[in-house]
């Protein structure tokens, strides 16, 4: 049914609602960049998936129960320009805000958080941070000297 | 390698079919680790799981006494990331991606599960990306994407080959969707493809002005487009001539190619 590029049948009133099997859109879940209320979901969605579709997607293939789905096209500048002086565009997107239902709330989790790695003996990356270790210590300033810099005579 | 790589994909694709099948995470991985093969062969037929879980979860016999599974997964936007393990780690192994060769051996129902499969395999990394661009961080094992991307590409082939064979089979129309040789403004021959309207064409007024003839007045255009084709044509050949004569002076006893 769905392929590279979607071919839409017309629709006129009533014929069958449109049933789409292997739906070739692709959602992204991104951090907001103001603050949401706790009940929303931000996504950059395909240009063109509608409200509906958007529900449809999270309410059949995810099971997240959806309220409102809120959307708009965030227009990527054209503005820069490269070695050549010529304008570079960056692309546009559409941005949907998603309320969920049942009053559940998403706090977009923290996914790089910092591990605290040792490596291990004989490798790499030890010999690599022993190395960096040395260097820092080497571009330290004389403890002895107690915090005053190096351009004063004594 | 092979083994390895084989391995990796079993298991992250049992490990994709738990949140689906909602099988207790430790026995199912045992068990695809143990039997191998018996997993890449039965991966996504429901009866091997059942097998391993008929004692975990509850089954019920509905029709050809075939064992149905009926819990669902209800992890939602949890889908959207990774497992939490694996959030930090600089490196995630991945198997290799699905060949066409491979999918051609899948029934319809076992490709359906496996499109949705990829399709929040990629919206993960998709989100995993951007959360990576955002905090100006590496992203684990970029080359996912890539796999993904032509799994599902493949995944694709496979099902349109099966539907024109089925068209060709019952129909004997070989594309879908109906069209038509015609000749356009610039004395090209393409392949129209029809759109449905609502009203015939001869009532379209829009339609009635794109033209699928070639006037009189472009011919001598195609005629110059015709020249510079042969001219091309045989300046390639030319120069291959004379590459072949200047070898052959300087090497007297080399055999020209027979092409």
């Amino acid at each position: 049914m769905s392929v590279t590029k979607m071919v839409y049948p017309l629709y006129q009133l009533g014929n069958p609602q449109l049933r789409i099997f292997r739906p070739n859109w692709f959602l992204t879940l991104v951090r907001p960049g103001k603050e949401q209320p706790p009940d929303t979901v931000q996504f950059r969605i395909p240009m063109d998936m509608t409200k509906y579709d958007v529900k449809n997607y999270l309410e059949k293939i995810y099971n997240v129960p959806v309220g409102v789905v809120r959307t708009r096209i965030q227009f990527g500048s054209n503005k820069k320009r490269n070695h050549l002086n010529q304008r570079v565009k960056k692309p546009d997107y559409k941005v949907a805000y998603v309320q969920l239902a049942q009053s559940q709330t998403f706090t977009f989790p923290d996914i790089f958080p910092e591990k605290g790695r040792t490596p291990k003996e004989g490798s790499m990356e030890e010999m690599q941070e022993k190395f960096m270790e040395d260097e820092k210590q080497r571009q330290k300033p004389d403890p002895r000297r107690g915090g005053v810099t190096e351009w004063f005579g004594l | 390698m092979a083994s390895s790589s084989s391995l990796g994909r079993v298991l992250t694709l049992c490990k994709r079919f738990q949140s689906v099948f909602r099988i207790s995470p430790a026995i199912s991985v045992q068990h695809c680790a143990v039997n191998l093969k018996r997993c890449q062969n039965n991966l996504l037929s429901e009866k091997s799981f059942l097998i391993a879980s008929s004692w975990i979860t509850p089954i019920s016999f509905v029709g050809q006494h075939r064992a149905l599974h009926t819990t669902v997964s209800r992890r939602g936007l949890e889908e959207f990331f990774d497992q939490p393990e694996n959030w930090g780690e600089p490196n995630v192994k991945s198997g290799a991606p699905w060949t066409a060769k491979q999918l051609r051996t899948k029934s319809n129902e076992d490709l359906h599960k496996l499109w949705y499969v990829l399709l929040k395999e990629r919206n993960m990394l998709l989100t995993l990306a951007q959360e990576a661009k955002r905090q100006s961080l590496q992203m684990p094992s970029p080359e996912r994407m890539k796999k993904i991307e032509r799994s599902m590409v493949r995944l694709d082939t496979v099902v349109r080959e099966r539907e024109t064979a089925l068209r060709l089979l019952q129909t004997g129309q070989e594309k879908g969707r109906p069209g038509d040789w015609r000749r356009n403004v610039f004395g090209y021959e393409y392949w129209y493809r029809f759109k449905e309207y609502t009203i015939p064409w001869y009532m379209n007024k829009r339609h009635e002005r794109k033209k699928f003839y070639t006037p009189h007045f472009v011919q001598p255009h195609i005629r110059l487009r015709i020249e510079r084709f042969l001219r091309e044509r045989a300046r390639k050949v030319n120069l291959k001539r004379k590459t072949l004569a200047k070898l052959k002076e300087r090497f007297p006893q080399m055999k020209l190619p027979s092409s």
